[in-house]
């Protein structure tokens, strides 16, 4: 998956020392529940589009909300997330344009 | 004594060193509360512990002024900076859901208020202190005389306005963000030092606290406009209300109390990292709140 992150795959922080298999990738992350939040929007876009694997992740913003672009072959999806305290989903939104 | 602003763990005297050594520590091994501190306290960027030492200092320096207006501040930018914390966002012209996520999950925060103070009123030897708590505890919890019902009651009114029977209230554990700010509450309160759990516990008042607008905050708890009018029930309204007048008081002397007993150098780390400590737990506890709202949309 392509990642404009190099940190940690939620919040870019470089703190930390958990790697965590999503999608078939060995990635980074600065806590467990970074792991959590991460599982959950992945699974959460597959969901929303019908996706079988997501090529690329695009993430802005902080634990406020996140505004994120999702890419799958010529397909892509802008959304908002935001997660509680545990790094489930608390808010998500469709974004357009 | 320096103590750690994600465990409370004591560290030595003035030692902000062993914090910083303590903090990396720490975050190597991936604890989540310390990693969010240094996240969102100090960088993002792993860096050897000796260069955490000048942003450290620069988060405990008092510069020119007291304990209370480095409270004050700190508070304002986490939670009315210029994006709010997002439950002030929703509070600003509230929802039913907000309302009653806000009961739900207050009824804990409440109860464990008054064990709170009363600690500090047990562990203190300040008549002050042991007064301010009284009135307090009087106002949340016991209710303040004829015709006037305690902050307690008129949260359980408002649930009723919005259709909530209060035995429902009661018997709703609280969700894990409320939990975990009820037990670390519960911690502070019994064992920092009474100053430190004055500190924990009050600052937290300056939520509701209307002249914080003068001193930077970028919106009120509430937009007044939401006491005159018809937008929420009656109860709602007298609920807010009391928080928007006593508040201020609440807040304001508790940290002037804070500021005299709490600013002895042997003290005032503790002070400051109990603060910090309790403002992340109080943060994830508003989540909480949402979160029990987005039960109740409909
Ligand atoms: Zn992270
Ligand atoms: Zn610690």
């Amino acid at each position: 998956m392509k990642r404009n992150y190099t940190g940690c795959a939620i919040c870019d922080s470089t703190w930390g020392n958990v790697w965590a298999e999503v999608e078939g990738e060995r990635l980074f992350f600065c806590c467990d529940i970074c792991v959590t939040q991460f599982r959950r929007l992945v699974d959460r876009v597959k969901r929303e589009t019908g996706w079988t694997s997501l090529d690329a992740l695009d993430i802005t913003g902080d634990r406020r909300g996140r505004t994120c672009v999702a890419a799958s072959g010529r397909e892509s999806l802008r959304f908002f997330i935001a997660f509680t305290p545990q790094g489930e989903i608390r808010s998500f939104g469709r974004l357009t344009g | 004594m320096t103590s750690c602003p994600a465990c409370l763990r004591p560290l030595g005297q003035a030692d902000l060193l062993a914090l910083a050594e303590h903090l990396g520590d720490e975050a190597e091994a991936s604890e989540p509360a310390h990693v969010r501190w240094l996240n969102q306290n100090l960088t993002r960027k792993k860096v050897p512990a000796a260069e955490l030492l000048p942003g450290l200092e620069r988060v405990y320096d008092l510069g020119s002024g007291t304990l209370k207006e480095w409270i004050k501040a700190r508070f304002i930018s986490k939670f009315f900076g210029p994006v709010p914390h997002p439950f002030v966002t929703a509070l600003q012209h509230p929802s039913r859901a907000t309302l009653l996520g806000y009961v739900v999950e207050h009824q804990h925060f409440l109860r464990q208020w008054v064990r709170s103070c009363a600690y500090i009123m047990a562990r203190t030897d300040e008549p002050k202190v042991i007064l301010y708590e009284l009135d307090n505890l009087t106002t949340e919890y016991g209710g303040p005389g004829p015709g006037r019902v305690a902050h307690y009651e008129l949260l359980l009114r408002m649930g009723e306005s919005l259709g909530v029977d209060r035995s429902r209230v009661l018997t709703t554990p609280p969700l894990p963000s409320t939990r975990e700010g009820v037990e670390g509450w519960n911690d502070i309160a019994t064992r920092q030092h009474w100053v430190a759990a004055l500190a924990a516990m009050h600052s937290l008042e300056l939520i509701a606290n209307r002249n914080l607008v003068q001193d930077g905050a970028s919106v009120h708890y509430f937009d007044p406009s939401i006491l005159s009018g018809s937008e929420i029930p009656d109860a709602a309204k007298n609920f807010l209300r009391e928080g928007y007048e006593a508040d201020v008081t609440h807040s304001d002397e508790a940290l002037d109390l804070v500021t005299e007993f709490g600013s002895r150098p042997d003290l005032r780390e503790e002070v400051q990292s109990t603060f910090l400590r309790s403002i992340d737990l109080f943060d994830d506890y508003l989540l909480a709140r949402l979160e029990r709202a987005a039960e109740f949309e409909a």
